[in-house]
């Protein structure tokens, strides 16, 4: 069953083609990796599916409802909602305010507040919770992010970086989470830098490049593919000579 | 509990105070008006305060009030009471009319963009002379004294109105702060884009915060009308000694906060009127002078408002409880 479904997307800024007929589709229950190189439109991409951006064309269907041109919050009403790369937290509530007032999507103050508690919980930082939000590291801040998307109850989560600077064990354990959240039923799109843990997580990889799609496919398809390998490493040392 | 008990406490005092004060005298004038202004000041704390916009355009909705109620009962004989809610309704809807276009600026151009539609306003109600009496104003006309009519021979009853209203604006402020809406703002105030992506539907939360505090506002106008029993557009609408006072009076109590309001009004109020009892017959300006002086002196001593004073003699007072 597919949840979602994008259609020739592009976006033009000035001169730059951000995106560039993007087209591809989710099933249910996926995780996708996004990856390419830096100002390959990774950032905008995430936009424009939550409604931050709006595409200069093309069709989204987030599980068959049409969610161009709609507003951020009704696009996480109808379930689907993102992570901030450079982390756009409430800085001067606490913790537990931020995630809880995603949790007031769909839930009164008491129950959002148990809400925000799990997903605390389940990013690791239910004892941080009173702490001020400002206050935290930035690979903490990348998880109060994490707790806070999960916090609306999604049906697709869009991830940008939220394993920037985490050590190892942590690393391993938001993979653990993601995975975790995927055997829920959440589907996720996850754009992260680090090769290992998107070729260890994804079940599918997209690669984007100057705003298109390069490839699409398993983990070992996509890097196995000469023209992804090209776009990271430039032409190989046979195309020189 | 601790905390109820405190507010209790002072509530009392605060329906104590006008006992002492001479039923015909000045200062309990003074005394209603202090908590007319604290109550203004914390219906406009909802938008300056919760949603961060620093409004200069309340006087719009206040002298709509002030004139909706008394045109009513001139024309139609309609008592205040009921004139007080078709004033609240105007109020809301030129809030919402005045949100519209205002809401997406930020700082600097919301202020100024609120600052001149109070001026508009200002300037529709002198000319349109049929029906507000332009620049001449308006008297309340004399109605037999009576508590459904909202004629009073004394001052005394516009003071405990005053003090109720006071309180209900105050008990709608901490339930907005307290609740899902006081979350939203807080969310929209941080960051608005992350407050969006998370669900909340920033342009409706900031339109229903504009329209609330619209409507406390005229209704305000209502009493302040039943007090003043005379105004005209320039008091009425006034963006000195309404819409800046109000904003002034909310700054230097503490914004955001719901003792702010109180502490700046009872702070403002009597010390201005004080000045001008004291120096209005030195020299020309001479009270306006001192007054602004003690105002620079208060803000660079608190920046953050005079709630901060008991917020560090609380912290003073656990400190000293930790260590014994």
């Amino acid at each position: 069953m597919t949840i979602l479904d994008v259609r020739g997307i592009s976006r033009r800024f000035g001169g730059l083609q951000a995106l560039s007929d993007v087209t591809f589709s989710v099933p249910k229950g996926q995780i996708v990796g996004l990856i390419g190189p830096n100002g390959a439109g990774k950032t905008t991409f995430f936009s424009t599916l939550c409604g931050l951006i709006k595409p200069d064309s093309g069709a989204i269907a987030l599980d068959g409802t049409s969610i161009v041109g709609q507003k951020p919050h009704k696009v996480a009403s109808l379930g689907m909602t993102k992570t901030f790369q450079n982390v756009a937290l409430f800085a001067e509530s606490s913790v537990l305010d931020n995630v809880l007032t995603a949790g007031l999507l769909r839930h009164d103050v008491e129950t959002a507040r148990e809400r925000a508690l799990v997903c605390l919980d389940r990013v690791g930082l239910k004892s941080v919770a009173h702490k001020m939000a400002g206050n935290l590291s930035f690979p903490e801040r990348a998880r109060v992010e994490l707790a806070r998307a999960l916090c609306t109850d999604p049906k697709v989560l869009l991830l940008d970086e939220v394993m920037a600077a985490l050590n190892p064990v942590e690393m391993q354990e938001i993979m653990d989470l993601i995975r975790q959240l995927r055997d829920d039923g959440i589907t996720l799109l996850v754009v992260e830098h680090h090769m290992r843990a998107i070729m260890a997580i994804c079940d599918r990889i997209l690669v984007l490049n100057f705003g298109r799609l390069l490839a699409d496919g398993t983990p070992h398809e996509v890097a196995n593919d000469p023209v992804v390998v090209e776009a990271y490493l430039g032409r190989s040392a046979e195309g020189h000579a | 509990m601790k905390r109820w008990i405190a507010i209790a406490v002072i509530v009392l005092i605060a329906a104590a105070v006008p006992q002492f004060l001479s039923p015909t005298g000045y200062w309990i004038r003074v005394f209603t008006f202090t908590l007319l202004f604290a109550a203004m000041a914390q219906a406009w704390n909802l938008i300056g305060g919760l949603a961060n916009q620093l409004s200069l355009g309340h006087a719009a909705f206040f002298g709509i009030g002030a004139y909706t109620s008394t045109i009513l009962l001139l024309k139609f004989g309609i008592s205040p009471w009921i004139g007080m809610f078709a004033a609240g309704a105007l109020g809301g809807l030129a809030a919402l009319i005045i949100a519209i276009p205002t809401m997406r600026l930020q700082g600097h151009y919301f202020a100024l963009a609120t600052l001149a539609f109070g001026e508009v306003a200002r300037v529709i109600a002198n000319v349109w002379t049929p029906l507000t009496g332009g620049p001449g104003g308006l008297s309340v006309p004399f109605v037999p004294p009576s508590f459904t009519a909202y004629s009073f021979k004394q001052l005394l009853p516009h003071a405990y109105i005053a003090l109720v209203a006071l309180i209900i604006v105050t008990v709608i402020f901490e339930v907005i702060r307290r609740g899902a809406m006081g979350y939203r703002l807080r969310a929209i105030r941080e960051n608005a884009a992350a407050a969006e992506v998370i669900g909340i539907d920033t342009t409706k939360v900031k339109l229903q915060t504009a329209v609330i505090s619209g409507v406390l506002t005229a209704m305000l106008g209502t009493l302040f009308a039943q007090v003043a029993v005379f105004f005209d557009p320039d008091t009425a609408f006034s963006a000195a000694s309404i819409s800046i006072r109000v904003a002034l009076i909310a700054i230097i109590g503490g914004v955001g906060t719901a003792a702010g309001p109180i502490l700046g009004a009872f702070f403002i109020v009597p010390i201005e009127e004080l000045m001008n009892d004291l120096f209005s017959s030195g020299a020309a300006g001479l009270s306006q002078l001192i007054f602004g002086v003690i105002l620079i002196v208060v803000i660079l001593w608190r920046p953050r408002g005079l709630v901060t004073i008991f917020e560090a003699l609380r912290a003073r007072l656990q400190g000293k409880g930790a260590q014994s």
